[in-house]
């Protein structure tokens, strides 16, 4: 056993690659610009184990395309900016080993 | 019957009436079955036994026969207790496939399932429930089972449910690492076939209330976090995925994976304290809830049962729907009777209210998480590491308590109290 492999560190981008999705082109997810942009403590950012929220310039940006469907934006989100449901037709994430 | 989710709790729900000659249509919003399934990495045998009969066909991955339980404290130091039983009562196995095998016997009774649709409502007016609304198409029903999971977008829709909220849920995340069969059973010390349920605490959760945990399947390893919410909301400096990465590269840890090959990274809910996420009604007119909707998993920090009670519970809304096949649309007083008041006076469910150990443990906030696993640690420290005195075993908790901010007498106030509650 190496020390390579303890040093093996991945971005959850690449984490985020040994998933599978078929994603849907309409977002299952959307997020009130308005009343994110007033919120002052975005738990989001941190708590999405996805990463689908990110903070660029004091701004959160979302992305739904790597959402793992679990819900937790759903219940954390302090403004009520979240608008939260499952993607249709199958879509979204397709677990194998969990 | 229409039953909305092909889970663990709404495929039990559907073999059990279908079984009886109900005709049941299982919609599930997944592609093929299992799709949408995480959980932890371990089921308990004993209602699975009951509910299905013996087990040689499932999808078993490992049955347990070493758990550990770990206090890591903050400089890494690690005081486990082992056990290694001779009879196994959980199996490890991957709840996609767990799940796919429990729809197929579903489908093998008599039930249609219907993937790849999304149940948008349950429909009731005056006359009770009436059916669903999923893509777009109204499907009328007698008796609706709610299978939704713990996100419950329908109950809380039709205010049978509250608001989710923090104090409620707390997130898990898992990695499963592939690192071959023989891997498995070298490095976690296992014969062949053997598995491994490790529970650790302090050190992993950036100091928040929660815990890691670690289980054996055949060729991989599935290891994760569970955070409390309530507490990760206010307190949280790090991304849950670099924690998850924490884990994956923790010193003591890295080991048993070294050279693995992460395959699937996944995420998902649970009640956290279950009880606290029972909703005030299981049953009304033509609707039950079962599985984790209603809440029903028991989380003691080291003890986690959620698929066994989801299927127990979607048995037995499978039975009542069988039991009242001859109504059209059954009262809330014909399925209190057949089903919320047997669930509730079952064991799981009595076990439910029981035992709140977690919320104790979260009364007494970061001493769990924290000072204990440091105070374990001094106290080990004592008694193996000598130099020129040698402690006894006393002397060396007595003398490693007088170093921790933690005073004897709340030590035991903690010990009574999380033993009584656990």
């Amino acid at each position: 056993m190496s020390e390579g492999a303890r040093a093996q560190r991945m971005k959850v981008e690449d984490l985020l690659q040994r998933t599978t999705w078929d994603v849907d082109p309409r977002p299952h997810i959307t997020v009130d610009a308005d009343k994110c942009a007033r919120c002052p403590t975005k738990p989001c950012v941190l708590l999405c184990p996805a990463g689908c929220y990110t903070e660029v310039e004091g701004s959160v940006v979302f992305s739904y395309e790597g959402c793992l469907e679990c819900g937790t934006c759903r219940v954390i989100c302090p403004m009520g900016a979240v608008t939260w449901n499952y993607p249709v037709s199958g879509r979204g994430v397709q677990y194998r080993t969990s | 019957m229409v039953v909305v989710g092909a889970g663990p709790a709404g495929a039990a729900a559907a073999l059990e009436a279908a079984k009886a000659g109900v005709k049941v249509l299982m919609i599930e919003r997944g592609r093929g079955a299992g799709s949408k399934q995480v959980y932890g990495g371990k089921i308990y045998s004993y209602y699975l036994q009951k509910v299905l009969g013996d087990l040689k066909d499932a999808p078993v991955e490992r049955w347990v026969r070493k758990e550990r339980l770990s206090l890591v404290d903050g400089s890494n130091r690690c005081t486990t207790i082992e056990y290694e039983g001779r009879d196994s009562g959980a199996f490890t196995a991957y709840l996609t496939k767990f799940t796919a095998w429990l729809v197929d016997r579903a489908v093998s009774a008599g039930a249609v399932f219907a993937d790849e649709v999304r149940v948008d409502s349950i429909l009731r007016n005056r006359e009770g429930t009436s059916g669903v609304e999923a893509g777009g198409e109204r499907v009328e029903a007698d008796v609706v089972i709610d299978a939704e999971g713990v996100n419950r977008l329908l109950l809380e829709r039709l205010g049978l449910a509250e608001r989710t909220s923090t104090r409620s849920v707390a997130l898990g995340v898992k990695e499963t690492i592939r690192i071959g069969e023989n891997e498995v059973e070298e490095r976690f010390g296992l014969d062949h076939g053997e598995g491994l349920s490790w529970i650790l605490m302090g050190g992993f959760t950036g100091g928040l209330p929660g815990g890691a945990f670690v289980y054996t399947n055949k060729d991989t390893v599935s290891l994760g976090l569970v955070l409390y919410l309530d507490s990760a909301v206010r307190s949280i400096d790090e991304p849950v995925h670099s924690m998850v990465e924490g884990l994956r590269t923790h010193e003591l840890l890295w080991r048993y994976w070294a050279d693995g090959d992460v395959v699937e990274y996944s995420a998902k809910l649970t009640p956290e304290s279950g009880y606290r996420y029972v909703p005030s009604k299981l049953a009304t007119d033509g609707l039950m809830v079962v599985g984790d909707a209603g809440g029903l998993l028991l989380n003691l920090g080291y003890t986690f049962r959620g698929v066994d009670y989801a299927v127990y519970s979607g048995h037995l809304a499978g039975r009542a729907a069988a039991a009242s096949r001859d109504r059209r649309r059954p009262s809330e007083e014909v399925l209190r009777e057949l089903y919320e008041e047997p669930l509730r006076r079952s064991r799981p469910f009595r076990d439910l209210e029981r035992l709140r150990g977690v919320e104790r443990v979260m009364e007494a906030g970061d001493r769990y998480f924290s000072t204990y696993p440091a105070l374990a640690a001094a106290a080990m420290d004592g008694i193996f590491n000598l130099e020129e005195a040698t402690p006894s075993v006393y002397e060396s908790l007595r003398s490693a308590m007088r170093k921790s901010d933690v005073s004897m007498l709340r030590a035991m106030l903690d010990a009574l109290g999380t033993v009584r509650a656990i």
